[in-house]
């Protein structure tokens, strides 16, 4: 116990000393949420964006009724040049527009554009609609004025309802902000983890190491604990940065309002303990045998695809089977989604998979205990 | 004492050790004499328990480091073939690590650290940390983590390699004081002068066997070369691979 207590004091001071684990650990956590936040807020600009489409008018001074109209609904006559890969759309009003409406005769109004241009397509669709809104105005009143109801030509009435509710919008914006917070652990003990295991192998004091009195199980715990540590701490700061950073997004614009309570967090990073103890000894495993910190950060970057597969595939595949309440990652993952959907959560897939995890993590420290009383792993012979 | 029996080690298709049999009593230097790649390295890692032999054993004090590692290496101060340092900590926290491995916690571990800084003489780099030593600073402080423990067996693997004649001038003088306290020491080398100049007995070893055994005297008679390394020649056969 006291060889697992010096090996775990001695990396971790190894470590804090480490600007590059330091500043690895917690850029991850900082730079994260914020990259995060800012395309939220463009997305939801994006969302909201009501600015006005701006189209060639031809022969405006034809018809100034209907650019009026226009005007109101947002088209408006472009000022500027069309920029060269876009193309112009254009909208021409006949010269006879004053002279046929007056007579009520079909106006010819003619609209070009490129349809297929994926861009202008909501743009085309709203000049498209706006014209279609003037011309129904039109018969309306043409309609009152020789004594008929004006419903007569609307025999169907088509009512849209949105069944996107405020709660599955934040959902799907706050699924991906889960899946980085599970992330978090993984990304946090990175560098440390590389550095005590393919650090002390390149530096030549693993030989020396390995030949003090200890087991190499206190070796592989102390070390594990030390980036454990750091990863648990880039949690920490990301469940508390997660919060602060988004309450200057406009989420409530979309229609979204997120509560993150302090006992919702704390519940939270309890369920990441043993999931960075199971983050980090996966980490050790891969780069114990790594011969350097280069070849050891190329593997992990690989291992990196699965929490992120795990995570993000159940989220975008909207994965719904039991088993997954159970299992490690998806677990936490499971239960987080509960807890931000003010749900229940599976109390009893929550525990189990948190056992799954910790039982996972100390297997495969286990082994790596026993792999490094191999002379093949060790020495590379 | 170190009693090492029989060893056989074969690494695929490389016979390492080849039966090796020899004895490092207390209170003596014995050298480890033999070319590069005669098997000294790979018979040292096996007597500190890092390999496994496939027969024969290696015992510390009868305890085989196969069968037992950690109580084997409770009484071992070891220099290893390769001595990394930590290089964000300083000489004291390095020392007090493996003082802390060996078990010494509190007063014991300060007094300790205090004493191997105080015999290797390098009070003035105890604070600082080890990044940008030079080989001799760094070999000393590979040697105060050996010896903080105060270990009754001291095992070197090439320890004066790279080091200029100031610095082993020291390690010698600390191998000497160690050997008069009745440490048991056994040391690789392929330096001859140094073998010649400090060790009670040497055992030459080429292709994983033990060659010859006895003091720089005997080795020299029973050659009849009136030089050791003249006489090393003889024995192994060939001066391949050998310093003089």
């Amino acid at each position: 116990m006291s060889a697992l207590t010096s090996v775990w004091k001695k990396e971790f001071r190894d470590a804090i000393r480490d600007k590059r684990s330091v500043l690895a650990a917690m850029s991850y956590a900082f730079f994260g949420p914020l990259l995060m936040a800012v395309a939220f807020f463009f997305l939801i600009t994006q969302l909201t964006d009501k600015a006005d489409i701006e189209i060639t008018i031809e022969g405006e001074e034809n018809a100034p009724q209907l650019v009026d109209f226009l005007n109101e609904r947002g088209v408006v006559q472009k000022q500027g040049e069309w920029a060269k890969t876009e193309t112009p759309i254009v909208l021409t009003l006949p010269e006879n527009w004053q002279e046929s409406v007056r007579k009520a005769e079909p106006v010819e109004v003619t609209l070009r554009a490129d349809w297929s241009a994926q861009k202008q397509q909501t743009d085309i669709k709203r000049v498209e609609q706006a014209v279609q809104a003037y011309s129904s105005q039109i018969a309306a009143y043409r309609l009152t004025l020789r004594g008929v109801d004006p419903r007569v030509i609307q025999p169907v009435q088509l009512q849209k309802q949105d069944l996107a509710t405020r709660g599955s919008k934040a959902a799907l914006i706050m699924g991906s902000v889960l899946v980085f917070i599970i992330l978090s652990v993984f990304w946090s003990g990175m560098n440390v983890a590389i550095d005590i295991s393919a650090g002390e192998r390149e530096r030549n004091s693993l030989e020396f190491l390995l030949s003090q009195p200890l087991s190499t199980w206190d070796i592989v715990t102390g070390k594990a604990l030390t980036a454990t540590t750091f990863s648990l701490f880039g949690a920490i700061l990301s469940l508390v940065l997660i919060p602060i950073i988004f309450a200057y997004v406009p989420l409530h614009e979309i229609g979204m309002n997120v509560n993150f309570s302090v006992g919702m967090m704390a519940l939270m990073f309890i369920l990441l303990v043993p999931l960075a103890l199971f983050a980090t000894a996966l980490q050790l495993f891969v780069s114990f045998r790594a011969k350097n910190f280069k070849e050891a950060q190329t593997y992990i970057s690989f291992l990196l695809i699965i929490p992120m597969a795990a995570s993000f595939g159940v989220e975008f595949a909207r994965l719904k089977n039991p088993i997954l309440y159970y299992l490690p990652l998806t677990g936490q993952h499971q239960a987080f989604l509960s807890l931000i959907r003010g749900e229940n959560v599976n109390v009893m897939g929550t525990v189990i998979s948190a056992i799954a995890t910790l039982a996972a993590a100390l297997l495969l420290m286990k082994y790596i205990a026993r792999m490094l009383k191999s002379e093949k792993i060790v020495f590379g012979l | 004492m170190i009693n090492v029996d029989a060893l056989t080690k074969t690494f695929k298709n490389v016979q390492a050790l080849d039966s090796l049999s020899f004895q490092a009593k207390d209170g003596e230097i014995t050298g480890l004499l033999g070319p590069n790649g005669a098997g000294k390295t790979t018979c040292l890692r096996i007597i500190y328990g890092l390999l496994q032999a496939d027969t024969g054993k290696a015992e510390i004090e009868g305890v085989d480091a196969n069968q037992n590692p950690i109580d084997a290496r409770r009484n071992l101060g070891i220099f290893p073939d390769k001595f990394g340092l930590y290089e964000r900590l300083t000489v004291r926290e390095q020392v007090a690590y493996f003082a802390g491995l060996h078990g010494l916690t509190g007063s014991k571990q300060k007094q300790a650290v205090e004493q191997v800084i105080e015999k290797l003489d390098i009070k003035e780099l105890a604070d600082r940390r080890t990044a940008g030593f030079s080989q001799g600073q760094r070999m000393k402080v590979a040697l105060a983590q050996a010896l903080v423990h105060s270990p009754k067996h001291l095992i070197l693997d090439e320890p004066s390699r790279g080091l200029d004649v100031m610095s082993t001038r020291i390690l010698r003088d600390v191998l000497r004081e160690q050997r008069a306290q009745g440490t048991c020491i056994l040391f690789s080398s392929h330096v001859m002068q140094e073998v010649a100049a400090l060790c009670d007995r040497v055992v030459v070893m080429a292709n994983g066997k033990v060659a010859a055994e006895g003091t720089p005297q005997e080795l020299c008679d029973m050659t009849g070369e009136p030089q050791l390394e003249d006489a090393f020649v003889k024995i192994i056969g060939t001066d391949e691979g050998i310093a003089a």
